[in-house]
C-alpha cells in the first residue's frame, strides 16, 4: 500500500492513517514557509509553493481528527497570516476548528449563530453554507439541515458533493424517492462515477426492501446500477457485492413472475425485468469475482492489497452464508 | 566556381560587453519589473452576486443534463426534461427576471462593465510605455552597431528582421544590428520568465495579446443575453434524443466479463 502522504492523502482516511498523518506536524511546523529575508530577497528565496498550503491544510484537518489541537490551532494561524482573515477558505477552516473546540450543543449552537452572521454579510459564501448544514447535521436537526442544502442546491445545482450529502440526509429519513432523485443529480455531474452508480443501487435495493408490493422495479434498476459500476470498474467489491445480493433478491421473484403470466408487462415496458437466465449467471460471476478478490485479498497477492479489511470480511460472510445454504 | 566570399568584419569586443549583453540584461529585467507591476495593478475579480452565480449554475445544469442524459431511466429523463424546459422559458433561473426581452443596455454606462476596461487599460499601459522607453534607448544609444554573427547560414529573406536599422544592401544576412536584437529579445524571452516567474507570469507582451482576444471565455460573457442562452438551451434539450446506457447492462457485462 502507498505510504500516505499529506499532499494527497487517500479520499477515505481511516482512523491509524489520520494518526500517521498527524504526526507529521513538529516537522513541518518547525520550518517556516514563507522566508524570513527582506523584501526583494524573499520573492527571489522562497521555498514557498501551493503544495505548500494543501499540506497545511491537510494536516490541519488531520491534527482536528487526532485531537491534536495545538498543531491545528498553528497551522490555522500560518495560514491565516498567509491569506488574511477574509479569504473564504481560510473562514471555512476556521468554523471547521471552532466546531471541532465545541464541547456541547451550545457551544455548537453559537459557531451556528457565527455563520449565520456571516452570510448576512455574504451569501455567496458556499463554504460557510455547507459548514452550516454539517453543524446543523451534528446538532441533530435533519429536517432543517435539509432545507438549508435545498436552498444551498437551489441557487448552485450543480455541486455534486451537496447533492450527495442531501441524498443521504433524505435516506436517513426514509424518503428514497428524493434520494434518488439527488443521487441522480450526482450522476448527472459525475456520469462515470462508479460509486455513485453503486450508492444509488444502494438505495433502489432499500426502497424495495421498504415497500412490500411490486419489488421488481425497483431491484431490477438496483441490479441495473450494480452492474453499470462494476462495468466501470472491473475490481469494485461493494459493486460485486451488491449485484450478489440484489440478484439472490431478484431470483426467486422472477421466476415466480414468469410462471404467474405476463402480467404486469405493459404497465412498466420503461424498465423491463432482465432474463432469468442473465441474473443466474450475473450471480455466479460476482460470486466468483468475489472469491477472487478475497483469496488474493488474504494471500497479499501485489496490487490486491488494496481493498478495506471490512469489505473483504463482509463478503466472505456473505460467501459462507450461502455456501451453508447450500449445502 | 569560386568560393562564395566569407565576409569578415572585425568587430570591437567590447561591442559583446556593452551592447549585447545590456540590451539583453535590460530586456530581462524590464520583463520581470513589468510581471510584479502587472500584479500590484491587478485588481481582484469582481464577486458575483447570488442571483448571478443561480442564473448560470443553472444554465451550467442544463449541459449536464443533455450531456449525461444518458445515465437516467426513460421516465427520470422525461420528468427533468419537461421541468427545465419549462422553466428555462418562463425565465425562472434569471438574475433580474424585470429585465427580460429588452435590448441589453450600452456596455459603456456600466460601470461594472467599465472597470473590466479600466483594467485592461492598465495592461496596455504596462506594456506601452516600457516598451516606448526602451526602443528609444536603444535607437538613441545603439543603432547603425553590427554586434553579433549568427552561426548557420540563413536565406535573404531574413534580413529585413535581422538587420533592421543597418542600411546595407550587401551585408551578410548571419549578421544581426543591435535594433534587430532588441526585437529578439522582446519576443523570444518568454521561456527565460517562465524559469525565472514560473509559467503563469505576466512579463511578456504576446501572451497578454493572446489573452486579450478572448477575455470572457466563459459561458455567459457580458455581452450575451441570459435570455437567449436559456431559451436555446431549452430547444436543445427538447430535441434531444435519449438513450438509456443501462439498457441491456447485464447483457453487456456477462460478454465482457465472462470467463
Amino acid at each position: 500500500m502507498l505510504h500516505p502522504n499529506l499532499l494527497t492523502p487517500p479520499s477515505v482516511i481511516p482512523p491509524p492513517v489520520a494518526l500517521q498523518l498527524s504526526q507529521k506536524a513538529p516537522p513541518i511546523l518547525s520550518s517556516s514557509p514563507t522566508s524570513s529575508l527582506p523584501w526583494p530577497l524573499s520573492l527571489l528565496f522562497s521555498t514557498e509553493s501551493p503544495e505548500t498550503w494543501t499540506i497545511h491544510e491537510n494536516l490541519f484537518l488531520a491534527s482536528l481528527r487526532t485531537g491534536d489541537d495545538v498543531s491545528a490551532r498553528k497551522v490555522l494561524d500560518r495560514m491565516t497570516t498567509r491569506f488574511g482573515e477574509h479569504s473564504e477558505r481560510i473562514i471555512a477552516l476556521r468554523g471547521i476548528y471552532e466546531e471541532a473546540l465545541a464541547k456541547n450543543d451550545k457551544e455548537l449552537e453559537q459557531v451556528f449563530q457565527g455563520y449565520e452572521k456571516i452570510l448576512r454579510e455574504d451569501p455567496t459564501n458556499f463554504s460557510i453554507r455547507k459548514r452550516r448544514v454539517a453543524v446543523l447535521k451534528s446538532l441533530g436537526r435533519i429536517p432543517d439541515a435539509i432545507t438549508a442544502l435545498t436552498v444551498l442546491l437551489e441557487n448552485s445545482p450543480i455541486d455534486a458533493e451537496a447533492w450527495a450529502e442531501l441524498s443521504e440526509l433524505y435516506a436517513r429519513q426514509n424518503a428514497w424517492g428524493q434520494a434518488i432523485y439527488c443521487l441522480e443529480e450526482v450522476l448527472l455531474i459525475m456520469p462515470n462515477a462508479w460509486t455513485a452508480h453503486a450508492q444509488l443501487a444502494t438505495l433502489y435495493y432499500l426502497s424495495a426492501s421498504a415497500q412490500s408490493s411490486n419489488q421488481l422495479q425497483p431491484l431490477t434498476l438496483s441490479l441495473r446500477h450494480f452492474c453499470r459500476s462494476v462495468e466501470l470498474n472491473e475490481y469494485y467489491l461493494r459493486g460485486f457485492y451488491g449485484l450478489k445480493v440484489v440478484s439472490r433478491k431478484l431470483l426467486p421473484l422472477l421466476s415466480e413472475s414468469s410462471t404467474s403470466s405476463k402480467r404486469n408487462n405493459s404497465e412498466d415496458d420503461d424498465t423491463p425485468p432482465p432474463k432469468l437466465e442473465s441474473v443466474k449467471k450475473l450471480e455466479e460471476l460476482a460470486t466468483s469475482k468475489l472469491a477472487e478478490i478475497i483469496r488474493q485479498y488474504n494471500s497479499r497477492t501485489q496490487g490486491w492489497t488494496g481493498f478495506s479489511e471490512a469489505e473483504v470480511t463482509a463478503a466472505r460472510e456473505l460467501l459462507d452464508a450461502d455456501g451453508k445454504i447450500e449445502r | 566556381m569560386a568560393q562564395p566570399v566569407v565576409q569578415t568584419i572585425h568587430r570591437d569586443p567590447a561591442l559583446f560587453w556593452w551592447i549585447l549583453l545590456p540590451i539583453t540584461v535590460v530586456m530581462i529585467l524590464t520583463g520581470i519589473l513589468r510581471h510584479y507591476a502587472m500584479t500590484l495593478l491587478q485588481s481582484a475579480p469582481k464577486k458575483q452576486s447570488l442571483p448571478q452565480i443561480r442564473q448560470q449554475r443553472s444554465l451550467v445544469r442544463g449541459f449536464n443534463l443533455r450531456q449525461n442524459a444518458n445515465v437516467l431511466t426513460p421516465t427520470s429523463f422525461q420528468a427533468r426534461k419537461a421541468y427545465m424546459v419549462s422553466s428555462y422559458q418562463e425565465g425562472k433561473f434569471l438574475a433580474d427576471p424585470e429585465s427580460r426581452g429588452k435590448p441589453r443596455p450600452n456596455p459603456m454606462s456600466d460601470p461594472a462593465a467599465m472597470e473590466g476596461m479600466m483594467g485592461m487599460m492598465k495592461g496596455n499601459m504596462a506594456m506601452m510605455i516600457p516598451q516606448t522607453l526602451i526602443m528609444g534607448w536603444i535607437n538613441a544609444f545603439f543603432s547603425g552597431f553590427v554586434i553579433m554573427k549568427l552561426p548557420f547560414p540563413l536565406t535573404p529573406q531574413f534580413k529585413s528582421m535581422l538587420q533592421s536599422g543597418v542600411g546595407t544592401r550587401d551585408l551578410d544576412v548571419r549578421w544581426v544590428s543591435s535594433l534587430s536584437w532588441y526585437f529578439l529579445t522582446l519576443f523570444g524571452l518568454q521561456p527565460v520568465y517562465n524559469f525565472i516567474l514560473g509559467s503563469n507570469n505576466a512579463a511578456n507582451q504576446m501572451a497578454q495579446q493572446m489573452g486579450q482576444v478572448n477575455p470572457g471565455a466563459g459561458l455567459m460573457g457580458p455581452e450575451q443575453d441570459p435570455d437567449k442562452l436559456f431559451l436555446s438551451e431549452a430547444e436543445n434539450l427538447e430535441v434531444l434524443q435519449h438513450q438509456w446506457i443501462l439498457e441491456g447492462v447485464e447483457d453487456r457485462l456477462l460478454a465482457k466479463l465472462a470467463v
